[in-house]
């Protein structure tokens, strides 16, 4: 580490690290559009640019914080006219040929262009040249979209595939004022990372096909939660318009887990966030609005205490019930379904489903279960989903708890169980399973607060993103309320 | 004008001048063989090249021999070393490697063994512009006849020192003559210069300590380490030693290429070595060296052409390519001109270099087809200042910016005029403005 002065305050930078980094790190805001901290830089936007004092008796530079190396005794200013001076040129330059059709654009809000437009830039632009009239929308793949317009070439997005997932797909096309993102032969973009595009153009330029004119991200709520599409457990903020509806997952930096990135799996994982409940008064066809019972037709929603104490009885005169739950339980639904398994003298078990083809060398690990390590850290088993159906139809009772765990097992191996079997089940959505005589519903995992372990150890939190319909109850309170029903009967007397 | 001795071209107008035989005839290779068989060390070589002052006609000026000093410590960097041969001639106005390459090639190659020799260096690359498919072919075969005389590769003259030289062939693009983009195009990718530090000398191509020399500056090699740096000295002005090659076009009765001493003014240049403006004409204006040095109006003719001079007057030596413009010249139409070069030539990594160049263009455009406001001139002004100097990457925002200021400081009449009658009276014939992508087309 090495002392170095910045806006009049002494302070401590790597020497190892670029200005900007020792900026940053001291809460000094410097702006950045080429330079991202996860890709190599290139010094190309010169947005960066401070003053650094020069030697005694010289005058003052300019640099490109980006590329300048922090050096012993630097007095760098990022506040002085010169620094200001000096941006808002560069700013002038990037909005000279910009279409500012920022009322239309998707990044309006979150845009790096316009935030330092207003913070640094001129109010009028003295161009009265045509803009650049290019491709206003051309679609890259699946996932991501271009305005070659809105562009301003810092190449984030062409380093991205070098630097991070290491297969080059995008590149520069054309000389100077000419100049396009393409990708190589116009071949679509291949891989699970595209949709890291959207978030690392720090304008408008690449957008994702998903999100495009979904919602204006000023009505957006950011919530700090974790990634459930695999063990990774990436960081992630779940956005919601209004605190209501999902709309957008984003990845969150986190040095130890995922950086500043996230799979596209997990991306655009909003459809189990998002379903609708079932229709009124109904239990199948969408989210289970309460507790069900099974009754002479079938299914019948009912008042979930007095399901609550059915299920407390027929456990109780089935003695040697299953308890399995969903790989998505949290450390904090899994000592609840401990002490469930405690009360009902059965082994914990978890339903681990195979690995899927999703796994590669950078995040996604392939294994569905975003808190394997925990529940095997709290004493649950693996259980492969058809050897959990075998034990299932071999028991004369068993619980089922947790998001998605009648999913994970298999709605058609489940619908084969004997009707014999008394089951009680805790899901988000059930289906027509004969043997399941009751089922409460449960929050999704952007619906609770919560903690999953990731592969690593590395404990990822869960937070309310948007809240749980009406009647839907903790599981971990679920849980708890049927083990004291179960046990402490002395208690009700 | 005074006689004054020449070397640089003293074997171009000889028959056969680009063979094997003919240079050894005229005692070439004796520097290198000097060099390997006495032997000198190669401290000894970067002495002597310090000692002559040379200094880089690749436009800058820096002193040769201190660039090669640059060059890590060999018993501590044990990375292999480059030297990358600049002759990507390509700014507007400059033709004299290429007179050098073609007719002189074997000079080249023995100033690259001995630039290798002095910096350890195991290859030479020579980097050619793409259209000057006469220097290519006449340079290869000058390469093949030296490998095949020993001259070239494996412990060359039977001593221990190994060098080899290869060629590349440029693309067309004016960028790839900046010494970083230089090497990112010899590496494979795309000519967008680097970003220093880190500079050429610490991590040049593929990451080892690279030096990149212009083609004449390297030619100067042999002749002072055969001569004395002493004997360079004897020649030019102290502080621009040697001889230097002017390239000269435009309104004049004798264009060309021209060995000078540093220091003949400019007006001596013009009227005695290229024989006056032509037609009878008077001068308006000259670009010392090159479109990306400013250009400065008839009143400043008197100017040595050296480097400091040159730098006094406001402008830069550059490549020594003066272009001439006579009294019916508009210099609206001719900054239209550069302004597009250099549009067209930005390689667009850097915000102000990728769109000031074309708002410079446009700009000029406009004022040459008489639709220009009086407010484009400060704004002209105020760009060029928020791309220059040192602003970029590279300097090829400041060469678009210099000309301008300078235009625009030294002609600011003339633009005014084309601006108030709504079209220029200098301009050859009716007018019609095209759009900017056509003229790009």
């Amino acid at each position: 580490m090495t002392k170095i002065q910045i806006n009049g305050r002494e302070v401590e930078a790597d020497p190892k690290q670029p200005l900007i980094r020792a900026c940053h790190d001291q809460g000094v805001d410097v702006p950045m559009y080429c330079y991202h901290p996860g890709l190599a830089s290139v010094g190309s936007c010169r947005i960066c640019q401070v003053e650094v004092a020069g030697a005694p008796g010289q005058p003052s530079r300019v640099v490109a914080a980006c590329r300048t190396p922090v050096s012993k005794g630097m007095v760098v200013s990022t506040d002085t006219p010169k620094a200001h001076d000096a941006r808002r040129e560069c700013l002038e330059f990037l909005l000279k040929n910009h279409p500012l059709d920022c009322p239309i654009c998707d990044k309006a809000g979150e845009c790096d262009l316009q935030d330092y437009s207003f913070n640094e830039g001129q109010g009028e632009g003295r161009s009265s040249e045509p803009r650049r009239k290019l491709q206003k929308r051309k679609s890259l793949g699946d996932v991501i979209v271009l305005d070659e317009e809105r562009c301003i070439l810092c190449s984030r997005c062409v380093r991205f595939f070098t630097d991070v997932t290491k297969k080059a797909q995008l590149t520069v096309e054309g000389l100077g004022s000419r100049s396009v993102i393409n990708t190589y032969m116009d071949k679509p973009l291949e891989g699970n990372y595209q949709g890291n595009l959207a978030d690392i153009c720090p304008v408008g330029a690449l957008t994702s096909k998903k999100f495009r004119f979904q919602a204006r991200v000023w009505n957006l709520s950011k919530t700090l939660s974790t990634c459930g599409e695999c063990s990774r457990g990436c960081s992630i903020s779940v956005e919601s318009l209004r605190a209501k509806e999902v709309k957008r997952i984003r990845p969150r930096y986190n040095a130890a887990v995922n950086q500043w990135w996230m799979c596209d799996t997990g991306r655009h994982a909003l459809a189990p966030l998002t379903r609708p409940q079932a229709p009124e008064g109904a239990v199948l066809g969408g989210r289970l609005r309460g507790a069900a019972v099974r009754g002479y037709n079938g299914l019948e929603l009912a008042d979930d205490v007095a399901a609550l104490d059915l299920a407390a009885d027929m456990l109780a005169a089935h003695p040697g019930a299953v308890v399995i739950v969903s790989p998505f339980a949290t450390q904090e639904e899994a000592k609840a379904a401990l002490a469930l398994a405690q009360a009902l003298k059965a082994t914990p078990q978890f339903v681990s489903p195979a690995p899927n083809a999703l796994k590669d060398d950078l995040l996604h690990t392939g294994d569905p279960c975003p808190n394997r390590r925990g529940l095997v850290e709290q004493g649950f088993a693996a259980l492969e989903p058809a050897a959990a159906l075998a034990a299932l139809a071999a028991a004369p009772s068993a619980v089922l708890a947790g998001e998605r765990v009648l999913e994970l097992l298999g709605h058609e191996g489940l619908a084969k169980l004997p009707t014999k079997l008394r089951l009680v089940a805790f899901d988000v959505e059930t289906s027509d399973i004969p043997a399941l005589d009751i089922a409460f519903p449960v929050p999704t995992h952007v619906e609770k607060s919560g903690h999953w372990v990731n592969l690593d150890g590395c404990v990822g939190v869960l937070n309310v993103a948007v809240p749980p319909p009406a009647l839907v109850r903790r599981l971990d309170l679920q849980l708890a309320a049927l083990t004291a029903k179960l046990s402490a009967v002395p208690a009700r007397s | 004008m005074k006689d004054f001795p020449k070397y640089l071209l003293s074997r171009v107008g000889l028959p056969q001048s680009h063979t094997l035989a003919t240079y050894r005839a005229e005692g070439g290779y004796r520097a290198i063989e000097d060099v390997l068989k006495k032997p000198w060390k190669p401290e000894q070589v970067i002495g002597v090249i310090k000692d002559s002052g040379l200094r880089g006609r690749g436009g800058a000026g820096f002193p040769t021999g201190m660039k090669w000093g640059f060059m890590p410590d060999i018993t501590k960097d044990p990375r292999p070393r480059y030297l990358a041969v600049n002759a990507d001639e390509s700014e507007p106005g400059t033709c004299k490697d290429r007179v050098l390459m073609e007719k002189d090639p074997h000079g080249l190659i023995e100033g690259c063994l001995i630039a290798c020799f002095a910096m350890h260096a195991k290859a030479a690359y020579i980097y050619v512009r793409g259209e000057y498919r006469l220097s290519y072919s006449r340079l290869q075969a000058a390469i093949d006849e030296a490998r095949a005389a020993g001259l070239v590769g494996q412990n060359i003259l039977g001593t221990d020192f190994s060098c080899d030289i290869w060629m590349h062939k440029g693309a067309g693009a004016y960028i790839c003559g900046e010494e970083t983009g230089l090497m990112e195009s010899l590496e494979g990718k795309r000519g967008h210069p680097r970003p220093k530090p880190p500079f050429p000398a610490g991590s040049g191509l593929w990451k080892s300590p690279t030096t990149v020399n212009n083609v004449e500056s390297i030619f100067n090699a042999p002749f002072i380490v055969r001569n004395g740096a002493g004997w360079f000295k004897s020649m030019g002005v102290p502080k621009s030693t040697g001889n230097f090659l002017l390239c000269i076009s435009g309104h004049v009765n004798k264009p060309g290429v021209y060995e000078l001493p540093f220091g003949l003014t400019a007006r001596q240049i013009i009227d005695e070595v290229a024989l006056g403006v032509w037609k009878g004409r008077k001068l308006k204006a000259f670009f010392p060296g090159g479109s990306s040095t400013g250009l400065l109006p008839a009143s400043m003719v008197d100017v040595a052409m050296d480097h400091d001079s040159v730098k006094a007057a406001g402008s830069m030596f550059g490549t020594a390519a003066m272009i001439i413009l006579d009294e019916t010249a508009s210099i609206p139409q001719a900054m239209d001109v550069i302004a597009r070069f250099y549009d067209h030539e930005s390689c667009g990594q850097c915000s102000q270099c990728r769109e000031g160049t074309q708002w410079l263009h446009q700009i000029f455009r406009r004022i040459a087809h008489g639709r220009g406001q009086m407010s484009d001139l400060d704004l002209l002004v105020s760009l060029s200042n928020g791309m220059a100097p040192a602003k970029t990457i590279c300097a090829l925002a400041d060469a678009a910016a210099i000309p301008t200021l300078a235009a625009v400081k030294h002609f600011r009449h003339e633009f005014e005029e084309c601006i108030r009658l709504g079209r220029d009276p200098l301009a050859p014939q009716p007018q019609h403005a095209p759009e900017l992508h056509e003229a790009h087309a």
